[in-house]
């Protein structure tokens, strides 16, 4: 708790805590946290304070002032949202669930409403899976009638996810009938498992990088624990026998996991080894078999509990009935869905620590815990308090003993010896981040990882921010092991989680890293840590927040709020007087020919120094007018451009160098806030007044340097920012193309214009490839020279040659990842797919990506790309 | 189309009341009438019969709750980590033209205004819990506070100092002056 600095009164949660008395009465078994019990109804409350004490009579829950009976339907659907959170056993709680619908289950309202809400559950709170089909299980003893309904149901939407290609609703789906395994004829959940694995090798034979079929086996993997702790030492054979097909499967390696290893390979400091999530799950999974299926983890429920709990009640049948399994068809060819599936890589940073609290990845928990969590947060990313309150009970919907006391201390997992416990907020925190460096993409908007951390510390912060700490810890002890792109979604994340906790951090214990050069990572990240900082907050205000010793890392140029300085303003800068004309010119609003006027001047005095390219000068002059002028805001500066705009248009047609010379101008007047710099060349962009390739041929061409260019975050950020325009763009592109029914003339266009654009941004890759590859190998002229020379030593060398080969990974796997989604082979294949579908329904979503399109072809300040 | 089902959990990616209720913004002329009775009067008026269709497309959001400090970079920074903005207008004090606690910001997609009400709205900016709202769109003359002395309604009659804000609510700083 002290790592982040937090006093444990983070907000006014407080004040709340114990208001909603309901549930809470557990001792340290089941601690539940309940303190933000409100957030189902009091979301976005800016105006609490008065609200809140409006309710603080406590009325609602312990002295209620009236008789009130709570209609059938509410009753039945609070019960079933809320099961699994309480203090009673889940046992007892689903009986008394089942119990309810079968003397409510002729009530109108159960029958029209309750299966919607039944089902959704399963799909929107994989956690409590194992527990409402628990419901329809007892249900199956006492009223047949709901478990088949509720089958029919669950069959009807996991065919439906399976013909759309929703992978994570179908694999749900499967889960809450896999629970079923017991009450289903035959090989019950098996036989479809079967079925589906057949689908994989038709799909693995019929082409080498298949990724469905890899999604498919995960489903399967996954689905297996959970049938067979249902259906019993029935179905161990069963199990086995799929499981020794799925190996040859799991155990593969397609080309493209190559290029999603969170770490370098090839280092030693890396904080663990790349491993599929399939073939942990595998490797897992024949552990548990080996030891007779134990499958400690995941909840138990007595077949029997309902005899046992009314041993006199007669009309409980001797045999409970049993069912058909749901008939599923499997499309041919399979739906991949709506989203480029890739190979997953197992990340954890706890996993392999000396003191253990999380499961080894060895152990079966290590995956079924993380997949749940992991469905958890990508399932709701729609209200980061819910998910956070989840996550904090995560020991909730657990066995009994799979967990320590929430909040337990890391040296008492020192000392655990009988039996091994798993700390909670590790494991969450664990699987949160695995999401924010899932390569090659994330499932969400980064930013959504980030807030919901920040609502983890908000709701728990003594048991949540110690383990944040140990992994802040973790990666940045091996940040020159990481992928880079990954090192910069950790850099946005912490310096936008600090700034929701007062930028606190203990930068003391990494101030022996400040006498580092900057050309190493740990030294790197602190630089672009504290300019990103400065980006949300403010220079001064950062500055109160670092030790003494950082302070110098800070100009101190930031703490006046002044815009940076005019160049032009000093008389020993070459075109001084033109360039402050220029500036008053532009202030006055002066006509094109008067400045043209000027530019003249700039043009006669370059040539007669014998200036290559006249444009130069006169761009430089121009563009940092513009930006000394639009200095004070964002708005400002684009007003600015607009009253430019056409003369930058005609460098940008006229000159390369010049045009460059734009990216440089602006860059060199923010060079102590490069952020802004990053901001207006991306405004530039949208403009047209860059092309993409330009500011990625002033990189690369005119600023690496022998690669010092490399360390710097802001680069990157250009580089990434420019290089992310592109590739939506020709998604979008994509996408039109893909549309079913397009008349033929549009077809043409839109092939067109993919075919350009799809060069373009081919040629941009292989440019960035180059230029980083020959850092990485050191066969680049100016690192040559500069070695050569003695001006970098040759421990600088290396690890300029490292930052190059850490750059080259990302975009060499950038690129991959855009020839799979929009290269030819990629493109055909949908096509064919589509084509081969019945319906040609109009789908919403590509009618919006073709107006997105249409709209980026318009002159209105969109993305358009030459 | 899928039918469209309902979560078992609330979003926090709808609208609030206000602006479902809020009457289209028309006319900027109407800004000379006493500012407070103005919000007033639209919190008090009926809801238009489809509240949220005039929002299913937003692109659009309002931005509360900002420090009168906090600068249009800053926002950039904190709003593009949910989508490329399309333009970012800061609220204005009706008479000084100084930044006055709000601003709209406007997404090139409906999705990307979403996912800022979810994952941007009731976090930080500049040390601030901010709140969003999506919003039917900017239209010239919303950008100015419109409290009696300029700036938003909420800084007229506040009781606490809040020194992002301007300190006291303006009423009472000028009865103090009195």
């Amino acid at each position: 708790m002290a790592d982040l600095g937090f006093s444990g009164k983070t907000e006014d949660r407080e004040e709340k805590r114990g208001r909603h008395g309901r549930d809470n009465r557990g001792g340290n078994k089941r601690r539940r946290d309940d303190e933000d019990d409100d957030q189902y109804n009091n979301r976005r409350e800016e105006r609490g304070p008065q609200r809140r004490r409006r309710n603080d009579g406590r009325r609602e829950d312990n002295t209620p002032r009236r008789r009130y009976e709570e209609p059938a339907f509410a009753k039945a659907r609070r019960q079933i949202l809320n099961i699994a959170s309480s203090t009673k056993l889940p046992q007892d709680e689903a009986i008394e669930i089942a119990e309810f619908l079968r003397d409510n289950y002729d009530d109108e309202q159960i029958q029209a409403q309750f299966f919607d809400v039944f089902v959704q559950l399963i799909v929107d709170q994989p956690f409590k899976i194992p527990f409402i089909a628990a419901v329809a299980f007892y249900g199956n003893q006492i009223k047949p009638e709901f478990t088949v309904q509720a089958i029919k149901l669950v069959g009807d939407r996991l065919q439906e996810a399976l013909t759309a290609g929703q992978w994570r609703d179908f694999k749900l789906l499967l889960r809450f009938l896999a629970c079923l395994t017991p009450i289903f004829e035959e090989d019950s959940i098996f036989a479809l498992l079967g079925q589906l694995f057949d689908t994989v090798v038709d799909l693995q034979s019929a082409n080498e990088n298949d990724v469905v079929g890899i999604e498919l086996v995960k489903i399967i993997l996954l689905t297996i624990p959970y049938a067979v702790v249902s259906g019993g030492s029935r179905f161990h054979e069963k199990a086995q026998e799929l499981l020794g097909s799925t190996g040859i499967v799991a155990g593969n390696l397609l080309p493209v996991e190559s290029l999603i290893h969170p770490y370098d390979a090839e280092s030693e400091d890396k904080v663990m080894d790349y491993n599929s999530v399939i073939s942990l799950l595998q490797q897992q999974l024949t552990k548990e078999a080996d030891s007779g299926w134990k499958v400690a983890c995941i909840p138990k429920f007595h077949a029997d509990a309902l005899k046992r709990k009314n041993p006199e009640d007669d009309t409980l049948p001797a045999v409970s009935p049993m069912h058909t399994f749901p008939t599923l068809t499997i499309p041919s060819p399979v739906n991949p869905g709506p989203k480029p599936l890739f190979p997953e890589a197992y990340f954890s940073l706890f996993a392999s620590q000396e003191i253990l609290t999380v499961p080894t990845i060895d152990n079966i928990a290590a995956s079924l815990i993380r997949d749940a969590i992991v469905d958890t947060i990508d399932q709701l990313d729609f209200n980061r308090d819910v998910v956070a309150k989840f996550l904090v009970d995560l020991d909730c919907y657990w066995s009994l003993d799979t967990f320590a006391k929430r909040g337990t201390a890391l040296d008492k997992f020192r000392e655990e010896t009988e039996k091994t416990v798993y700390k909670p907020e590790d494991m969450v925190i664990d699987a949160i981040f695995s999401l924010l460096f899932k390569l090659p993409t994330p499932e969400h908007k980064l930013v959504y990882y980030h807030c919901l951390i920040t609502q983890c510390c908000k709701v728990a912060p003594a048991a949540v921010a110690p383990s944040l700490g140990r992994g802040i810890r973790t990666i940045y002890k091996s940040l020159h092991a990481m992928d880079l792109e990954l090192c910069h979604r950790f850099l946005d994340w912490f310096s936008h989680h600090l700034s929701n906790f007062e930028f606190r951090w203990r930068w003391t214990e990494w101030l022996e890293d400040l006498k580092l050069s900057n050309l190493e990572p740990k030294k790197a990240f602190i630089i672009a840590a504290l300019d990103k900082e400065i980006r949300l907050s403010f220079a001064k205000r950062i500055r109160s927040t670092l030790p003494e010793d950082m302070h110098s890392l800070i100009p101190q140029r930031l703490d006046e709020d002044n815009s940076p300085d005019f160049k032009y303003d000093k008389p020993e800068t070459p075109y001084a007087s033109e360039g402050q004309m220029l500036l008053l010119q532009l202030r006055k609003k002066a006509t094109h020919d008067e400045v043209q006027v000027t530019i003249d001047k700039i043009h006669t005095q370059a040539k007669e120094a014998g200036i290559e390219d006249i444009l130069v000068p006169s761009t430089d002059a121009f563009v940092t007018a513009i930006c000394r002028l639009g200095a004070k805001s964002l708005s400002h500066f684009l007003s600015c451009v607009e009253r430019g705009r056409e003369r930058l248009l005609n460098i940008a047609q006229e000159s390369d160098t010049a045009r460059r010379q734009i990216v440089a101008s602006v860059v060199e007047y923010w060079k102590d806030q490069p952020g802004i710099a990053v901001r207006i060349i991306d405004l530039l962009l949208n403009y047209t007044i860059l092309a993409p390739i330009t500011v990625v041929q002033w990189v690369f061409g005119d600023y690496m340097g022998a690669g010092e260019a490399l360390t710097e975050s802001w680069v990157f950020e250009m580089v990434s920012n420019t290089v992310t325009k592109v590739s939506n763009r020709n998604r979008q592109i994509a996408s039109a193309r893909l549309q079913k029914g397009l008349p033929a003339e549009q077809l043409e266009m839109v092939e067109g214009t993919l075919i350009k654009d799809r060069d373009n941004a081919r040629e941009l890759f292989k440019y960035i490839e180059d230029a980083v590859g020959g850092v990485a190998q050191g066969s680049s002229d100016v690192l040559i020279e500069k070695e050569t020379n003695g001006e970098l030593s040759e421990e600088d060398g290396k690890l300029l040659r490292a930052w190059g080969k850490r750059w080259h990974a990302v975009f060499v796997r950038q690129s991959a990842v855009e020839e799979s989604i929009v290269g030819e082979s990629a493109l055909e294949a949908r096509i064919k797919f589509l084509a081969a579908q019945p319906d040609p329904e109009p789908e919403a979503d590509a009618m919006k990506v073709d107006d997105e399109t249409n709209g980026a072809t318009e002159a209105n300040g969109d993305t358009i790309m030459e | 189309m899928a039918p469209i089902r309902k979560n078992t959990i609330d979003r926090l990616d709808r609208p609030s009341s206000y602006a479902t209720s809020k009457v289209t913004y028309t006319a900027p002329s109407a800004m000379k009438l006493p500012g407070n009775q103005r919000r007033d009067d639209e919190l008090r008026r009926e809801p238009t019969p489809e509240p949220e269709d005039k929002l299913k497309d937003a692109t659009t959001l309002y931005v509360g709750n900002l420090s009168f400090y906090t600068t249009e970079e800053q926002i950039h920074e904190l709003f593009s980590k949910c989508g490329e903005i399309k333009r970012l207008v800061m609220g204005l004090d009706r008479f000084q033209k100084t930044p006055c606690g709000f601003c709209f910001v406007e997404y090139y997609s409906h999705q990307d205004a979403l996912d800022c009400m979810k994952y941007i709205g009731g976090t930080k900016l500049d040390e601030r819990v901010i709140r969003t709202d999506l919003d039917e769109g900017f239209a010239e003359g919303r950008q100015y506070g419109r409290g009696k002395s300029g700036g938003q309604v909420r800084d007229e009659y506040r009781n606490e100092f809040d020194p992002g804000r301007g300190g006291f609510g303006r009423a009472y700083a000028d009865e103090y002056d009195d």
